[in-house]
């Protein structure tokens, strides 16, 4: 199976090679790991380690499984579900609407060229201002929303698509 | 007391509407809620002894709506008004609003919010009454700015004249970024407060940020309860608050709840309020007032033992602050937001699909979270207030560590963990603080590799689990409701 941690385009091969009672033996990409999960009470339980013991909670919840080891909480996604908003030659296809809010700037235009890390869009939510950047060199294919626009979470705001050769860059999504 | 009240009504949400019920109903006084069409299951909602709908889920036209809970204030018969912190908590005209209507507003006069929530009025007042303040001018003209940043040097700090909590500021290192910054200032200083008036003043390279407690009442008494110190801040929002502030003389101190209560004195002040100072080796200078109850006024409840929201009632009833006591001990709070520390801190939504709360000697958790809570993306994201005593300050660390380490709020990205890591560090149980303090010593924050690890496995087992991947489909037409979501919580489903 291959998950990715919401926010990150870095795929983590995972498989659940054996269960038996308690003990599980876990591969995390090229790693196997040996785990002891004891159930607790309230729904959640022990995971132990390699020595070291987590409380840990789990939930499935639309595409997400949720997981909170100690105060830290995780969000995955299937990979495919990622996968799905990738085109060849770019890190991401869309520049999406990480939550709702408004559309305060448009700083491209139709078929502008950009540079990775290039700012394309403004937005106000929770108070605050998000500029949301190219993670690869692209063209912008279109400019979907308009200044004062607001738009719900998930929301597709502009097109990229591939830079045209001769200007294309050797340029790698970010790591996060 | 002068002036009886009888019933309460919280105008605000969150955390800080459940704080003021609980004491409102410890002071004897029927509470009335208010709520956004987004906040009807929010636990505030149900603490109070009512509660009214005032408006859809956009702050403007419910939380933010002065006719909406001036008329939800006469329907239910409340005779004050507590306007909490944000929101409408220092807009003079609602409190002249509650004021024509023949209600109480818990906190200071019109006149006076007037003057200090302006930072430039509220400079002039300081300065009158000889509170030292930092270089700066009022202007969002580019030439006058240009002017000023040569003069004092760069960087400079841009900020919204109205601005409260670090909202709309912004640092300027060199003369090339001024006119992009001083616009983006311009703007959301226009968004968030209504008000695009700039000020810019020398930035000061290492400061610590220190404010004092003040208390006064109609009858002309001010008190200082002590200083709380906010250095730990991300983009100027305070994350980690603590009384007494470290390695503070005594001498300084002194120096700082003089000019506090000078202040306060000039300026008439009433209820309670808190002046900010930034303190930079010997020197101190004032930054601004804020005329509410502040976020981390528990820091100095801790301390004093005293209950802040109950002080603000009796003086809004007419009664008399007292010579506080000397505090103890040490007082150390965190804030938990709704934020993804590993991705730039980018808000986070959500619903609370697991919680578990610290507990424990000196752990005092204030939040509206509960299992199921919606956190939506209309509000800040402030999930609660995770707040330890302790005899000393390394007392109080301690326990904070390890009450972080106790939180667990599964289903809502947030910054529990990135907390815990930095009370942890050597930098913050020796005190090295400034404003600095996150950019100097922690800004390359990573999960810890192992607890990754705990997690990938704990997800392959959730998503291979058998019982929890079949578990809840919803029949029927039933309309969707919260708890559909809860319903497959049962995740270890094949537990033996």
């Amino acid at each position: 199976m291959k998950l990715m941690r919401a926010g990150d385009s870095h795929e983590i091969e995972a498989e659940v090679i054996s269960r038996d009672g308690t003990t599980i033996r876990v591969r995390i990409g090229d790693r196997e790991l040996a785990a002891e999960f004891t159930p607790n009470a309230d729904g959640g339980g022990i995971l132990a380690i390699a020595g070291r013991r987590y409380p840990v909670f789990s939930a499935r919840r639309k595409d997400s499984i949720f997981v909170s080891v100690g105060p830290t909480s995780f969000e995955f996604k299937p990979a495919e579900v990622a996968a799905r908003r990738r085109a060849r030659g770019l890190a991401a296809a869309e520049i999406i609407a990480p939550m709702p809010g408004k559309v305060l700037k448009v700083l491209v235009r139709d078929g502008d060229l950009v540079e990775a890390g290039q700012a394309l869009v403004v937005i106000e939510a929770m108070k605050m201002e998000t500029t949301l950047a190219a993670e690869s060199a692209a063209m912008v294919k279109q400019v979907r929303v308009e200044e004062g626009q607001t738009v719900d979470h998930g929301a597709v705001l502009i097109e990229l698509s591939p830079p045209p050769a001769s200007t294309a860059r050797e340029s790698a999504p970010r790591a996060d | 007391m002068g002036r009886p009240l009888k019933k309460l009504l919280v105008a605000n949400r969150g955390e800080i509407a459940l704080r003021i019920i609980r004491s409102a109903r410890l002071f004897g006084l029927k509470t009335v809620a208010v709520y956004s069409a987004a906040d009807a299951q929010s636990a505030h909602v149900g603490a109070a002894d009512e509660a009214i709908a005032i408006g859809p889920a956009e702050a403007a036209k419910s939380y933010l709506d002065i006719a909406a809970i001036i008329a939800a204030a006469k329907q239910s018969g409340a005779d004050a008004i507590h306007p909490g912190y944000g929101f409408l908590s220092e807009r003079p005209e609602f409190a002249q609003a509650v004021a024509d209507a023949r209600m109480v507003f818990v906190g200071p006069r019109p006149a006076v919010m007037a003057a200090l929530g302006d930072k430039v009025a509220a400079r002039r007042i300081a300065i009158a009454a000889r509170v030292p303040v930092v270089p700066g001018i009022e202007t969002a003209e580019i030439s006058a700015a240009r002017e000023f940043a040569t003069v004092a040097g760069y960087p400079i700090l841009i900020k919204a004249a109205a601005s409260g909590g670090g909202r709309g500021m912004r640092v300027v290192a060199e003369a090339a970024q001024l006119e992009g910054a001083l616009e983006a200032a311009a703007r959301e200083a226009a968004a968030a407060f209504g008000d695009g008036r700039i000020f810019i003043e020398k930035y000061l390279a290492h400061p610590r940020h220190i404010e004092i407690q003040i208390l006064g009442d109609e009858h002309g008494a001010v008190v200082a309860l002590a200083e709380r110190d906010c250095s730990i801040q991300r983009r100027h929002q305070k994350i980690i608050e603590e009384s007494p502030a470290p390695g503070l003389s005594d001498k300084m101190r002194a120096k700082m709840i003089d000019a506090a209560l000078n202040l306060a004195r000039a300026a008439n002040y009433t209820n309670v309020g808190t002046v900010e100072f930034l303190v930079e080796g010997h020197n101190f200078y004032f930054l601004e007032v804020n005329a509410r109850l502040q976020v981390e006024h528990p820091v100095t409840e801790m301390r004093f033992g005293c209950d802040l929201v109950c002080e603000q009632l009796k003086i809004a009833s007419g009664g008399k602050v007292a010579e506080p006591p000397a505090p103890r001990g040490a007082a150390i709070e965190c804030r938990i937001n709704a934020e993804d520390p590993e991705h730039d801190f980018r808000p986070a939504t959500g619903t609370v699909l697991h919680l578990s709360v610290p507990g424990g000697p000196g752990v005092r958790f204030d939040s509206h979270m509960t299992r199921g809570a919606e956190v939506t993306p209309w509000y800040d994201g402030l999930l609660g207030k995770l707040v330890c005593y302790g005899a000393n300050r390394e007392e109080a660390r301690g326990r904070l560590v390890n009450a972080l380490g106790e939180l667990a709020l599964l289903g809502v990205t947030n910054n529990a963990a990135y907390l815990r890591d930095i009370v942890a560090t050597e930098q913050f149980r020796d005190a090295r603080l400034s404003t600095h303090f996150i950019d100097e010593f922690f800004s390359a924050w990573k999960i810890d590799a192992a607890e990754i690890d705990s997690a990938i496995v704990a997800a392959a087992i959730t998503a291979t689990d058998p019982q929890t991947e079949n578990a809840a489909p919803r029949t029927g037409t039933d309309p969707p409701s919260p708890w559909d979501a809860l319903h497959n919580f049962e995740l270890w489903g094949s537990r033996r």
